[in-house]
């Protein structure tokens, strides 16, 4: 046996010891609380088995070659263990950036406290500034020894639960749009600071408004040179893009294809030759979108908009599966009423998970944006008036 | 030839180099030609004269022939004719045979089962491979009761000549090496995947050819690459390639390797590289506008020739149902 198939077998066994076969039934209508709680532990679970943060390098705990990530991501989603919700911008989006920017001080005072469990926001989004990112309107101006935050930020997922937020605010209004935006990390109990959810269109509230009104953030919290922002989240958050995808890909591919397979199974659709061949179809572009997570982890493909190509792929197979999925169960699959807290974008409630997935195709830049930066990065075409 | 991944990567790009520059320059090249740039021997063993090497080599010509649109016996005779007889078990008819491919002196044709009423390079070829569960017989055209009929189809690139072969040929039952059926699949699947790359060739070829039209061709005082509408087409079909080309590279390795699971591989790349290939040469032939409907331009050729493709060796559809009967 080679080291990679004994690894597999580890993480195989492993799986089948602590993954609760319940868990979803647990986490159906569950509290906000609740959520976040059964979080907390599985990611500590994860962790003591060394695999909370395969992706960061070894020195801080992760360390996994992107052939052991693979194998970690397809045996999760093998076991159909719950996917890190709470912990995913921490352990993605804070820790490329914090890697890639931060100081020694701000990766020591927070890489490890994340691996405890410090939950992480992002806020990006305004309400004037979706899109058009770089026209945000929030403020953080200097005085003395920190930088005074106000303004309204929009789509932060998670943000009721985080304990920091990764900040994108003007800290020099007279300068073009682009190059007058500083990166911040901002405690989220800092006077100020106001979280509202939002409540999204499948019933759920994992998006928040974040209200800025005076918000002091001290100066070593600038993360990047000031006013360099925008450089920054532009380099963090392409790079760590296909690591999330991949764990993605492996949902897609076992849960998320299993599920739809059984759906069609218990709907007498098997010997449908359309619905066998829609199946087939989705099989292959899911296989060809794990061969696009890979090459992108691996470096072998470094296009100019790879992150862009993977990102639209998923979202809109993701949105055509779960369509077919809808039709695939009829009337009987609307009945029920929730999906599991602590699950795949794929969970197997079709209808639930269809509307779901305009939660891909829209936040992180819509497919517009994504076809946009794949003629022009990508293909080189000129820009658009 | 025992190579590492980097080197056979490497090996495999030069080979493309030199194939896009030969090709380029001579895009109906001869049996001669093809064999003297080494290309109908590469999985011919270097004893007999060829290079040795694997599928994953004979992958990079046939994605090239595609790019250029190339007409060529390569597919029939070094694909699939080469590919026969290394199947086949060691005889001095076999290796005399792969010694002359490797050397452009014959163009041995495999006649697949089912598959004789279209056969790739049959109409030039030298010998006749007829495949069938208990072995290859080895007939020769205008032997009696060997009849082979040239078949002109709407792509004009390709060559498909319609083989019928009566009675006893003559020639003696070449066994197969290996189980027969096991065989006989694993030439299907190099059929799939050669044409699949191919088609993901030409495709690519047509991509490239109309981000090039789009830059300079003007109207309403701008480059029509610069509206939203063409970007966003041409975004989809960057979006097609790059599927095609992870789903055509698994298949090429798993042929190559020998895997068991590779008519897997082989239905996904056929099915999608196949299928996306005619709407990225359609997608072409519209974002070229009226210059892009004339016979001068050529784009049509390549959307013939994806279409055919897209035919050959099982449909979308076809190879799909195959895959589906694992659920």
């Amino acid at each position: 046996m080679t080291d990679l198939e004994e690894y597999r077998q580890s993480v195989r066994r492993w799986c089948a010891d602590h993954v609760p076969p319940d868990w979803r039934a647990r986490q159906t209508g569950v509290t906000g609380a609740g959520f976040a709680q059964f979080q907390q532990w599985w990611f500590a679970e994860l962790r003591s088995a060394g695999w909370a943060v395969p992706h960061w390098p070894a020195e801080w705990g992760g360390g996994l070659s992107v052939a052991e990530q693979e194998i970690l991501y397809s045996e999760l989603a093998a076991a159909d263990a719950p996917r890190l919700v709470l912990q995913f911008v921490a352990i993605h989006h804070a820790a490329a950036t914090l890697l890639a920017a931060g100081t020694p001080e701000q990766r020591r005072r927070h890489l490890p406290a994340i691996l405890d469990g410090e939950v992480w926001c992002q806020g990006f989004s305004e309400p004037g500034a979706g899109s058009d990112l770089a026209s945000l309107r929030t403020t953080a101006l200097r005085d003395g020894g920190a930088y005074i935050a106000d303004g309204q930020k929009l789509w932060a997922s998670g943000a009721a639960h985080a304990d920091w937020c990764l900040l994108l605010a003007r800290t020099d209004p007279a300068a073009p749009k682009r190059k007058g935006i500083s990166y911040f990390l901002l405690d989220m109990k800092t006077p100020g600071v106001d979280v509202r959810p939002v409540r999204n269109a499948v019933g759920e509230s994992h998006f928040c408004e974040i209200f800025l009104a005076g918000a002091r953030i001290p100066a070593e919290n600038l993360i990047g040179p000031e006013n360099a922002g925008w450089q920054v989240a532009q380099q963090t958050l392409g790079a760590e893009r296909g690591l999330t995808m991949l764990e993605l890909a492996e949902r897609l591919g076992h849960a998320g294809f299993r599920w739809l397979v059984a759906s069609c199974r218990e709907a007498g659709l098997l010997d449908d030759s359309r619905v066998t061949d829609t199946l087939a179809g989705f099989e292959t572009e899911i296989e060809g979108l794990r061969g696009l997570c890979r090459s992108q982890v691996a470096g072998t493909s470094a296009g100019p908009a790879d992150a862009s190509v993977v990102k639209l792929y998923y979202s809109e197979l993701l949105q055509r599966m779960t369509d077919f999925g809808v039709t695939v169960t009829g009337v009987p699959g609307f009945t029920a009423l929730a999906k599991p807290a602590s699950s795949g974008w794929e969970s197997g409630i079709w209808p639930l998970d269809f509307i779901g997935s305009w939660e891909w195709t829209i936040p992180g830049g819509t497919s517009e944006i994504q076809r946009t930066i794949i003629a022009e990065r990508g293909l080189g075409l000129p820009r658009g008036a | 030839m025992t190579v590492t991944g980097a080197e056979a990567a490497e090996v495999r790009e030069e080979l493309r180099d030199v194939a896009r520059s030969l090709l380029a320059g001579d895009p109906a090249p001869s049996a001669k030609r093809l064999a003297s740039a080494g290309w109908t021997g590469l999985e011919v063993p270097e004893e007999l004269g060829g290079a040795g090497v694997t599928f994953a080599e004979t992958a990079v010509i046939c994605e090239e022939l595609g790019r250029a649109a190339a007409v060529s016996s390569f597919l029939g005779a070094a694909v699939l004719g080469a590919g026969t007889l290394l199947e086949l078990s060691p005889s001095a008819a076999r290796d005399d045979l792969l010694a002359a491919v490797a050397a452009g002196d014959a163009t041995p044709v495999a006649v697949l089962p089912g598959e004789a009423g279209f056969v790739p390079s049959a109409a030039s070829a030298t010998h006749l491979l007829v495949v069938e569960p208990g072995g290859v017989t080895v007939a020769v055209p205008g032997d009696a009761g060997v009849s082979v009929e040239a078949l002109p189809v709407i792509d004009e690139t390709s060559r498909l000549a319609r083989v019928s072969v009566s009675g006893a040929s003559g020639g003696p039952v070449l066994p197969f090496a290996g189980d027969p059926s096991a065989v006989i699949g694993r030439l299907r699947d190099r059929a799939a995947v050669a044409v699949a790359c191919d088609s993901l060739g030409a495709a690519e070829a047509m991509l490239e050819t109309t981000v090039a039209y789009v830059k300079t061709r003007e109207q309403f005082g701008r480059a029509v690459g610069s509206f939203q509408a063409v970007q966003h087409a041409c975004a989809d079909m960057l979006v097609a390639l790059r599927v095609s080309r992870e789903l055509v590279s698994a298949a090429v390795t798993a042929v190559a390797g020998g895997a068991p699971d590779a008519w897997v591989r082989a239905a996904m790349a056929k099915s999608h590289a196949c299928a996306a290939a005619v709407d990225v040469a359609g997608q072409a032939m519209q974002l070229h506008g009226g210059i892009g409907y004339t016979w001068e331009s050529g784009v049509h050729v390549y959307l013939k020739r994806a279409l055919l493709n897209r035919s050959l060796f099982g449909s979308p559809a076809g190879h799909r149902q195959r895959l589906a009967t694992r659920y």
